[in-house]
């Protein structure tokens, strides 16, 4: 991280301000084989990638995804390019991010 | 409405690409069905946005009455920044003041749903909130879609792919592959409110009048990408994005939001969005491939629009204008089709493609076809020379009584160490060949 910033970002913040209807129970994105990314990801691009910190790194090594704050950007699903280890849809139709401005 | 009944047209997504294909079509008298899955068309949508008027122009000639428009653009600013300056240049005319204007700054949701309004009035049917789950295929022919509502099904003659850079629907049914991190870009922006006349005072505009600037240079952290900040009637937008490869081979592991809050503070923005209330932040890929890496746009049934078509200027920033046009080409098919009462076949189909060859469209991505792999591969472009001009411009304008020759050697000398003369003329060489 840059030296500019002195203290980390709250992406959670920024979520706050955004609308959403949340399909819940039906998280449209998952981890397909979570022992892939325990195992078999040095990376694990998706814990920084995700503009809305959905994947986070736990101590364990593995994985974990909430889609709840979700843009449907799909970054995702794109770097996961050598696992392809995240089965990626879109929510139910009405539901997921709904952007006032985009 | 009765699954049984049959379309002309099926447009999925109610984007620019979408309603400038259902609009097209729609007022030609055809029979369309679009599907959107947002709960209102631009709900799902995202872009910085600029609207450029001359695609729209050739769509709904008097938009200008009611569309709503943000600020029509009256001056450019592109800064290559480092981490403490920028070297800029700045182009304003004050032909950018006399209708009908050129370009202005928009906001997606309010303006999608405005186009939306119009392609309901020309007599297309909008269904909201459904989203698309497959393509319906019978043999190689796409002959209809299914939902995950309306119980199902739906038929019509040719399918337009209007879903955006995710392309969902074309992956499922083969019609390309996924999206390569190389060739995609992940942005990230903010739009942040404030008083009109605080606006208008620091950007030196008048009402109505904007400003858009384009950022390059170290805040990107040596990615290949770009920021901007416009200026919206009374908030500005201010994004950053790069390629998503990029983001991926960082060893800083950089997040793209604290990329955005850097940008955000360095010294010569932060002034300019003081005070301002953050009321979204979002986020969306942006198709940069280019001409390499559009796929097949049209097949038995079906034609690919817009963002699914990987129709996107990267250069020049431009996109939305290739989306309409590439819808609207595509609905010029379909019309010409049904005139003619040929069958959707991929032998009818191809005109669209020959259309959008004749374009602008694919005339521009051919042009630049091979920048993205020279910008790639030269990363020198994004770090070491914003690095190297803002320093000669602080040799070269701070005074303090060496002499002008000596800080001519100086800034000389500075770009030969980092570059060395063969590497300078190398790279003057290698972005003249990929844009000429």
């Amino acid at each position: 991280m840059s030296a500019v910033l002195s203290h980390p970002v709250n992406v959670e913040e920024k979520l706050f301000q955004n609308r959403y209807k949340v399909d819940h129970g039906r998280p449209h994105i998952q981890i397909k084989d979570a022992a892939i990314c325990a195992n078999d990801c040095e990376s694990q691009a998706c814990t920084y990638i995700c503009p809305a910190a959905c994947y986070k790194a736990e101590g364990n090594h593995s994985v974990t995804l909430i889609t709840d704050g979700c843009l449907e950007c799909g970054s995702c699903r794109v770097i996961c390019n050598e696992h392809m280890n995240v089965a990626w849809e879109y929510p139910r139709g009405g539901h997921g991010i709904l952007f006032k401005f985009g | 409405m009765s699954t049984k009944e049959k379309f002309d047209a099926i447009v999925v997504g109610a984007g620019p690409s979408g309603n400038a294909a259902a609009y097209t079509m729609a007022k030609a008298g055809l029979k369309v069905l679009q599907i959107e899955r947002g709960e209102y068309p631009g709900s799902k949508n995202v872009q910085g946005a600029i609207l450029y008027s001359d695609a729209l122009e050739k769509i709904i000639p008097d938009f200008r009455d009611d569309a709503p428009l943000e600020r029509h653009i009256i001056e450019q600013r592109v800064w290559v920044m480092d981490d403490e300056s920028f070297v800029g240049t700045h182009y304003r005319s004050d032909t950018y003041n006399k209708p009908p204007y050129n370009r202005y700054t928009i906001i997606r949701a309010q303006f999608d749903k405005w186009f939306s309004s119009k392609v309901r009035e020309a007599g297309a049917l909008l269904i909201c909130e459904t989203t698309v789950e497959e393509l319906l295929l019978d043999g190689e022919r796409v002959i209809g879609v299914r939902c995950d509502r309306l119980g199902g099904e739906v038929y019509a003659d040719v399918v337009v792919l209007a879903d955006g850079v995710n392309s969902t629907l074309a992956r499922k049914a083969g019609f390309h592959g996924e999206l390569s991190p190389g060739n995609v870009a992940l942005a990230v922006k903010e739009i942040l409110f404030l008083p009109e006349e605080v606006i208008q005072s620091r950007f030196n505009i008048k009402e109505e009048e904007g400003v858009v600037i384009e950022l390059m240079g170290k805040v990107t952290e040596g990615m290949v990408g770009t920021g901007f900040l416009y200026t919206n009637k009374d908030s500005l937008t201010i994004g950053v994005g790069c390629m998503l490869g990029d983001f991926k081979s960082n060893p800083a592991r950089t997040k793209p939001y604290e990329l955005l809050e850097k940008l955000k503070k360095h010294p010569s923005i932060a002034p300019l969005i003081e005070g301002g209330e953050m009321k979204e932040y979002a986020a969306h890929l942006i198709p940069e491939g280019g001409f390499n890496a559009v796929p097949s746009i049209f097949g038995h049934g079906w034609l690919i629009v817009g963002d699914s078509g990987g129709f996107v200027n990267a250069v020049h920033r431009e996109g939305s204008n290739l989306a309409m046009t590439s819808g609207r080409l595509a609905a010029e098919t379909i019309i010409e089709m049904k005139a003619a009462k040929a069958e959707p076949t991929m032998k009818t189909l191809k005109a669209y493609k020959d259309k959008m060859d004749a374009s602008f469209v694919m005339k521009d991505l051919k042009k630049y076809r091979n920048l993205p792999d020279v910008l790639h591969g030269n990363p020198q472009f994004f770090t070491a020379y914003p690095e190297l001009v803002n320093k000669a411009a602080k040799t070269f304008f701070t005074v303090d009584g060496i002499d002008k020759g000596t800080k001519e050697k100086e800034i000389m000398g500075s770009f030969r160490r980092a570059r060395s003369l063969t590497g300078l003329v190398g790279d003057a060489f290698k972005l003249w060949r990929a844009s000429r």
